[in-house]
């Protein structure tokens, strides 16, 4: 009952805030919609620009919670009650990811109506869109977390997620690049959300299988859990 | 037995000791106020005993648990009433209340009888609520699980006259039901009429703790004795230097071990130098008192507490 509780306190209380909508749904969709615009070949690029709405919806959305709640204090109503630091977390990623999965499966739509090819595999797109929202929700927390001054915390995400969009290959192909910069967007959480929707929508992909991107985005979740907590800890 | 015990409590931030050897017990059914000036390391004692900062030394008890090594059941068993007004400014007053009792598994038909009993408008915004009005429902909030113990930390802070005497008179409610209170203060009337004990912090310590009488006699204990007489010869304050005497605008200040042997010296005076009485009235010291000669010489240092940046 009390992660529920969270989430729908979550939703009621950040879904309009600004840092939300403006780079959780403004940004991805007017970013989509510029590449539908711009180029044709929209099948191959999917792949990436639903991943790069599903990195910015879910971030903006945790970190805009956390950076309220931490400069009003509400996030110490959380830290009062008897709950554990994981189910404060858990809690807060679920949101996350339920907002990164409509504003992915919305990103998806849009451009279904532009692409030539049927997705391969609905069900597998919509399960790579649930994974890599909950992985970038607890990036988004373990940010919110980490950053000592709340003020700072959206700026130091633009600094980490921006490059992502070209780090991870997905709007170009990583296989295009020297060795080092591949070697860098294996480093990339983005890169396995972006090869394993190539896997899902287009039926292949350029640097590894559908079952390496999900082991990725599973080691990434658990890795960014345990940061979070630890951030936690330290922070009170 | 005891609702808290704290020993040798120690809290650094960065390299300055915010809490320095904080010991105290608080008696189950007490109302216990830990009064100092800003900085003193008031907030961050709340923040250790209620679990929401670490220890760097000593040991805390709450209700029989550590809050070291027990947190949840101390948390548990705690309503806290934090500085700010820190609910949700989206949800209303019923969903703050419905969202905390989730969160402590308390029954949900609690939320109702807090919103009688503390008159609460159920369906309005927290965030529209006046400064009173939010201050009561973040104390129905602290009491959804009905604690036996509440921590109200400056509870009546930014509060206009109205709302802080409604405030106060609710937690002499709330003693009167049982309940263990520890609050902390630097506002004066609230310490000179709350309380059963006080404990004095400055600068990170525990300068005095006890009784409000125990700690008047700390400081002599003296009556002050406000006189006005006339005329006031020359003769009178010779006869009266030993009071220590000032003038304070009102008349003659006096400081007075024993009020009986003064009056019967002063109707003695009176008869050999001739004066009128017009007025005569006596003061105990005041919480004050003892609270500024305690502290004295010490300038405010700056809140050392970690939440602040947060």
């Amino acid at each position: 009952m009390k992660i529920p509780a969270i989430m729908y306190k979550e939703f009621k209380e950040y879904l309009l805030k600004p840092g939300s909508i403006s780079w959780g749904v403004v940004f991805p969709l007017v970013f989509t919609f510029a590449f539908i615009v711009r180029f044709g070949d929209i099948d191959h690029l999917a792949p990436g620009l639903i991943s790069i709405s599903v990195l910015f919806a879910t971030t903006s959305f945790v970190s805009s919670s956390i950076i309220f709640e931490r400069r009003l204090r509400t996030f110490e109503r959380l830290l009062l009650a008897p709950l554990r630091e994981y189910e404060i977390i858990i809690a807060k990623a679920l949101v996350g990811t339920v907002f990164g999965f409509f504003v992915g499966v919305i990103t998806l739509l849009s451009l279904i109506e532009f692409m030539v090819y049927p997705i391969e595999s609905v069900p597998l797109t919509l399960t790579l869109i649930t994974f890599g929202s909950f992985a970038f929700s607890l990036f988004g927390i373990w940010l919110g977390l980490y950053v000592r001054n709340p003020i700072n915390v959206m700026t130091w995400l633009n600094i980490l997620r921006l490059p992502m969009m070209f780090t991870s290959g997905a709007i170009e192909s990583l296989t295009l690049f020297p060795a080092w910069f591949l070697a860098i967007g294996l480093l990339t959480p983005l890169t396995y959300l972006v090869e394993g929707l190539r896997v899902s929508i287009l039926n292949y992909y350029e640097l590894f299988p559908l079952g390496d991107s999900l082991l990725g985005l599973t080691v990434f979740s658990l890795l960014m859990l345990l940061l979070s907590i630890k951030a936690l800890k330290k922070l009170y | 037995m005891n609702a808290i015990v704290a020993r040798e409590l120690v809290k650094v931030y960065d390299g300055l000791r915010a809490v320095d050897g904080v010991s105290f017990e608080v008696k189950r059914g007490e109302i216990f106020a830990l009064l100092g000036p800003n900085g003193a390391g008031k907030t961050t004692t709340v923040r250790m005993l209620t679990g929401l900062t670490g220890l760097d030394g000593g040991e805390a008890y709450v209700n029989g648990h550590s809050v070291v090594l027990e947190k949840l059941k101390v948390k548990a068993s705690i309503g806290v009433v934090p500085e700010n007004s820190n609910l949700y400014d989206e949800l209303t007053v019923e969903e703050n209340l419905r969202f905390t009792a989730r969160l402590y598994n308390a029954p949900i038909e609690r939320v109702g009888e807090l919103v009688e009993e503390f008159r609460l408008p159920a369906n309005r915004k927290f965030g529209q609520l006046s400064a009173g009005l939010k201050r009561r429902v973040v104390i129905a909030a602290a009491l959804v699980h009905d604690p036996p113990v509440l921590f109200l930390d400056e509870p009546t802070k930014a509060l206009d006259v109205r709302s802080a005497k409604a405030v106060r008179e609710m937690i002499g409610i709330l003693n009167k039901r049982g309940k263990t209170v520890f609050l902390t203060t630097h506002t004066m009337s609230e310490a000179e009429k709350l309380p059963h004990r006080i404990a004095i912090m400055n600068r990170g310590k525990i300068v005095a703790v006890g009784k409000r009488n125990e700690l008047k006699r700390l400081i002599g204990g003296k009556v002050k004795v406000r006189l006005s007489v006339d005329p006031i010869s020359s003769h009178l304050l010779r006869e009266l230097s030993a009071y220590d005497p000032s003038f304070d605008g009102e008349g003659l200040l006096l400081h007075v071990d024993d009020v009986s042997d003064f009056i019967g010296l002063l109707c003695s005076l009176k008869e050999r130098l001739g004066f009128r009485v017009n007025h005569i009235s006596t003061e105990l010291p005041s919480v004050e008192d003892v609270f500024i000669e305690l502290t004295s010489g010490e300038e405010e240092r700056p809140c050392a507490c970690g939440g602040c940046p947060l």
